[in-house]
């Protein structure tokens, strides 16, 4: 029972510990279009995601019960047993969190968290005793849906705010006060992030303590002091790695408008907090991703670069199985070793850690040069500079026209009209620089979108 | 032993979000649009962070503030219907807090 308690105690700590990796891993998500944009300043920025998470995570637990109650089959598993199995499934999801971290591959802290505990649970205990029905449905489908659901919603939500806010008049359209907007779309961004993220670490704990006895398996709702606890993590992670992640941002967003991030923000949260209240455990990095595409290919002129697609898509799709991989791994050595094998993993966790913890002291990262991994997904939609006018926009365009050349044809007339003492002196008039190229030229500065 | 997936909660996730989202943006920018309309053109000051793109800078956000002041004077509207055009404005942002407040409190009422 002492093992167990011992076992128990480190769970938690690796929990808390992956938990703070996620907050470090994710800030992005929600701030990385409001930087971009200039709505906020990083430090800002930061601060209030890490306060945002810190709140959402009192929100809901149905994404906790999706983890303690729904993906392992209790029935079918040695309950003490299986708590080493959880500590190398943690183990699997963390080193592969912190490898895609240092080497700047997209990855989802969540899907490694998952697969992790998949493959730990593969090795160490049997494939009964995963429920497939729920890791499909709650798990796997979520993450193909979602980031679709949220691109199409960003898509719409795009179009309506250009649509609602265009002028034909040249005069100002307002565009620049959707910068204040982010400022409220972000925070809810990094809510939504609070509800998702911070309920899988509570998902593990609550597991760990249901395996443990220390907690009923029919109440499966996390206890107070470990949503307490993970939500303080998380919201410390955020605040702690902020600058880190947010390395790509200048390179990356390098098209986004106010009106546009505005859309994806909103489509990202709105996303997140409908699945959190289903129970779905989504990829907030992925939605995120989805949105800002969805959002680029919104505005008029815009076209898909499928070979980024691909990269980030092929980034996602690695990690469940490559997490598992290292899951696995870490299972067997509990399977082979046992108790040293658990001691093994706790050396190889704790190297791995300190290892990329001085890695990353190498190079400084501040709020001046920091940037963003959710930015190559701003890189997958190509815009035009000048996009094409739309509909009403040529109506316009044509009535021009036609009103120069009318006016060009009435001065014609008026020249030509007293032939004879003033047409030998009569100068041609001026030719007014008008014509097809400045009626093009204005036409291109109208529908120049901000 | 089969697998069994509620499709019908993808289809609820995609319709909350959906209109939840539209609600949002919707209701923002036609806030926005009648704020412009009632001679209030919002121009957000730059901020100082030189990694950021398309931040204009303080020259461009004066005479940003500049255009829009001029187009507001010569705005055909009365002071009465600019008045107005800024009652609903202010009223269409406190509609997209309440829709995002509504939201909220379905999750946590859930």
């Amino acid at each position: 029972m002492e093992t167990a308690a011992l076992i128990v105690v480190l769970v938690i700590a690796l929990a808390l510990f992956f938990d703070f990796t996620n907050g470090f891993h994710d800030t992005a998500n929600a701030m990385a279009t409001p930087i971009a944009t200039g709505a906020l300043k990083p430090k800002v920025a930061v601060l209030l995601a890490a306060s945002l998470n810190l709140v959402g995570a009192f929100l809901s637990t149905e994404v906790s019960k999706t983890i303690s109650h729904g993906i392992i089959r209790e029935d079918q598993i040695e309950p003490l047993a299986f708590l080493p199995i959880i500590f190398a499934g943690l183990i699997g999801a963390i080193t592969w969190n912190m490898l895609t971290w240092l080497l700047g591959l997209p990855s989802s802290s969540s899907h490694a968290l998952f697969g992790g505990l998949i493959g730990a649970t593969l090795v160490g205990a049997t494939a009964s005793a995963i429920d497939f029905g729920m890791v499909l449905s709650k798990v796997v489908l979520p993450a193909l849906i979602a980031p679709f659901t949220a691109g199409v919603i960003a898509f719409l939500a795009t179009r309506l705010a250009y649509a609602m806010t265009r002028r034909y008049d040249n005069k100002p359209d307002g565009r620049d006060g959707f910068r204040w907007g982010q400022i409220f779309t972000s925070s809810l961004v990094a809510l939504a992030h609070g509800t998702n993220d911070a309920q899988k670490t509570m998902g593990v704990i609550t597991l760990a303590l249901i395996m443990a006895g220390w907690q009923s398996g029919a109440h499966a709702d996390p206890q107070l002091w470990v949503i307490l606890a993970c939500a303080l993590t998380i919201a410390l992670g955020t605040y702690m790695g902020g600058w880190r992640i947010i390395r790509t941002l200048g390179k990356g967003l390098t098209d986004v408008k106010p009106a546009q991030g505005f859309s994806a923000e909103t489509s990202t949260a709105a996303t997140i907090l409908a699945s959190s209240a289903l129970g779905f455990a989504l990829s907030t990095t992925q939605v995120a991703s989805g949105s800002v595409i969805g959002s680029g290919l919104g505005r008029r002129g815009s076209k898909v670069r499928w070979r980024t697609v691909g990269r980030i898509a092929v980034g996602w799709v690695l990690t469940l199985p490559a997490s598992a991989a290292v899951g696995a791994f870490a299972a067997l050595l509990v399977v082979w070793f046992g108790g040293a094998g658990i001691v093994i993993d706790a050396v190889l966790a704790v190297a791995i850690i300190v290892a990329l913890f001085l890695r990353s002291r190498r190079t400084h990262v501040d709020s001046s040069n920091a940037m963003s991994e959710v930015a190559d997904s701003g890189l997958a939609v190509k815009v035009k500079r000048n996009p094409p006018p739309t509909r009403r926009q040529r109506a316009l365009l044509r009535a021009e026209r036609a009103q120069q050349k009318a006016d060009r044809a009435k001065e014609r007339a008026k020249n030509t009209a007293p032939r004879g003492k003033n047409s030998a002196t009569a100068k041609p008039s001026p030719e007014k620089p008008t014509d097809r190229s400045t009626a093009e030229k204005s036409g291109a500065e109208k529908t120049g979108e901000r | 032993m089969g697998i069994s997936i509620d499709w019908f909660a993808f289809v609820q996730v995609f319709a909350a979000a959906l209109i939840g989202a539209l609600l949002v943006v919707g209701f923002y920018a036609v806030g926005l649009r009648l704020l412009v309309r009632g001679g209030r053109a919002p121009i957000v000051a730059p901020v100082e962070f030189t990694d950021a793109i398309t931040v204009i800078s303080e020259k461009e956000a004066r005479r940003a503030a500049k255009a829009a002041a001029k187009a507001a004077k010569k705005s055909p509207l009365a002071d009465g219907q600019k008045r107005l055009a800024r009652i609903g404005a202010y009223l269409s942002f406190a509609l997209c807090g309440l829709a995002v407040l509504a939201g909220l409190s379905l999750i946590v009422l859930r």
